[in-house]
């Protein structure tokens, strides 16, 4: 794994794949030693940022590591010296104000060595913990579309009392307005407000679902017809 | 059933009645009166018969600076001013927060930048920008000649701060009222906007 960890001061944020309203989510470019791929950014789950009745942002305050997988080639000429990898970052910062900010950072690591030391392994095992899970398998999330809403139900086997939905894409749902949630002896049903950009009939809701306890999983609900609910 | 059906249907009215305010393509667009960097009185229903371009605007936002140290959207403003466009850019930055500026700062920074709007319009109360849930700097919205809403969205589809995407990117503005002078509907009406959020007093 290699990851860019942001440490923010007071106040400032950046953003999540999805950014809401407005901002736009960090970019790494990754210079990878010949044979080796990254995969994608790693988002732990977001936090909502409302600035007003009308905006509502996704990101992360404080503290941040993005990660990505990092695959070596099968076979790796151990005696070929250190290796050298790199990225190009670019992200947006803000507080009350954003700004653009970008920096190229370097890493050299001697091959077939567990390089991390204790706090960089500890930094990546706690970011762990905030990715999103997978949705559980005996758990059911339908979609209902209404003319305003949609009407997110979770089949969790066990009341919900508490859950906020972040979507994967945007122009779905109304990112400012309140999600209303009403519990349910086997889970939840979550009124969202449709995207006034949201134009033809949405098939799938993708998403990570965050319930009270801080616990997250990968949503990804498909959209069933009004009438099959009765 | 019948029970959690009704609870629904409440939810629904609720999160309605917030948003009743928000311009939709296709609706006629929100009337509005509002006082410009003249001092003078802008009315939105006085363009009737005119296309009017609304460009929510931050001089302090990287969005904003990508268009106007480029020049693009000074060119924008010229061009489409005349072929008899009015062009309407809205100040909703709060006094105190980025962007925010008097009449006399906002003459001074056309002048420089040789920005010709037809007019800015200084919302510091953030009235016409609640109206139209303008949600980033830049914000764009075309408005017909019957006073119908007709674009919402992005000034392009790059939403990125740097200038150098400019020349490979497709302008929503440019596209939209070449169609629309043209007489076609619009075929990307409403898109994300990107950039700033507007620095609302709340």
């Amino acid at each position: 794994m290699l990851g860019v960890h942001f440490m923010m001061e007071k106040g400032w944020h950046i953003y999540w794949v999805n950014p809401g309203d407005s901002g736009q989510p960090p970019s790494f470019n990754w210079h990878l030693p010949s044979g080796f791929t990254a995969g994608d950014v790693q988002w732990p789950k977001p936090e909502r940022m409302q600035s007003s009745p009308t905006l509502a942002d996704y990101g992360y305050h404080d503290d941040v590591l993005l990660a990505v997988r990092i695959q070596a080639p099968e076979f790796l000429n151990i005696n070929g010296g250190d290796l050298q990898f790199s990225v190009d970052a670019k992200w947006l910062i803000c507080r009350e104000v954003c700004i653009p900010d970008k920096a190229q950072l370097k890493l050299s690591l001697p091959p077939g060595t567990d390089n991390a030391n204790s706090a960089t392994a500890k930094l990546f095992a706690d970011t762990e913990k905030t990715l999103p899970a997978p949705w559980p398998r005996t758990w059911k999330a339908k979609l209902e579309s209404q003319t305003s809403n949609f009407v997110l139900t979770i089949d969790a086997g066990k009341p919900i009392n508490k859950a906020f939905f972040f979507p994967l894409n945007p122009d779905q749902i109304d990112n400012p307005s309140p999600q209303l949630l009403r519990v349910q002896p086997r889970g939840a049903a979550i009124a969202l407000r449709k995207s006034e950009l949201l134009t033809k009939p949405l098939a799938r809701l993708s998403g990570v679902l965050v319930l009270g306890d801080g616990s997250a999983y990968r949503l990804d609900a498909s959209s069933i017809a009004a009438k099959a609910v009765k | 059933m019948k029970k959690f059906r009704y609870s629904l249907a409440t939810v629904g009215v609720f999160a309605l009645a917030t948003f009743a305010l928000a311009a939709r393509v296709g609706e006629p667009a929100p009337d509005f009166t509002s006082v410009d960097n003249n001092g003078k009185q802008q009315k939105l229903s006085d363009y009737r018969g005119k296309y009017v371009v609304l460009e929510w605007h931050n001089q302090g936002c990287p969005y904003t600076k990508k268009h106007y140290e480029s020049g693009n959207m000074q060119r924008l403003q010229k061009d489409w001013t005349a072929k008899g466009v009015i062009w309407l850019t809205v100040i909703s930055s709060a006094p105190g927060t980025q962007g925010f500026v008097t009449p006399a700062q906002e003459n001074e920074y056309l002048q420089k930048m040789n920005a010709v709007p037809t007019a800015v319009l200084m919302d510091s109360g953030g009235t016409l920008g609640h109206l139209y849930a303008a949600k980033t700097t830049p914000h764009m919205y075309i408005i017909d000649p019957r006073g119908n809403l007709i674009y919402n969205g992005a000034i392009d589809d790059h939403p990125t701060s740097d200038g150098s995407d400019i020349p490979k990117s497709k302008n929503y503005v440019s596209a939209g009222l070449t169609e629309a002078l043209g007489g076609k509907a619009i075929t990307e009406a409403a898109t994300r906007p990107y950039g700033c959020s507007v620095k609302y007093k709340d």
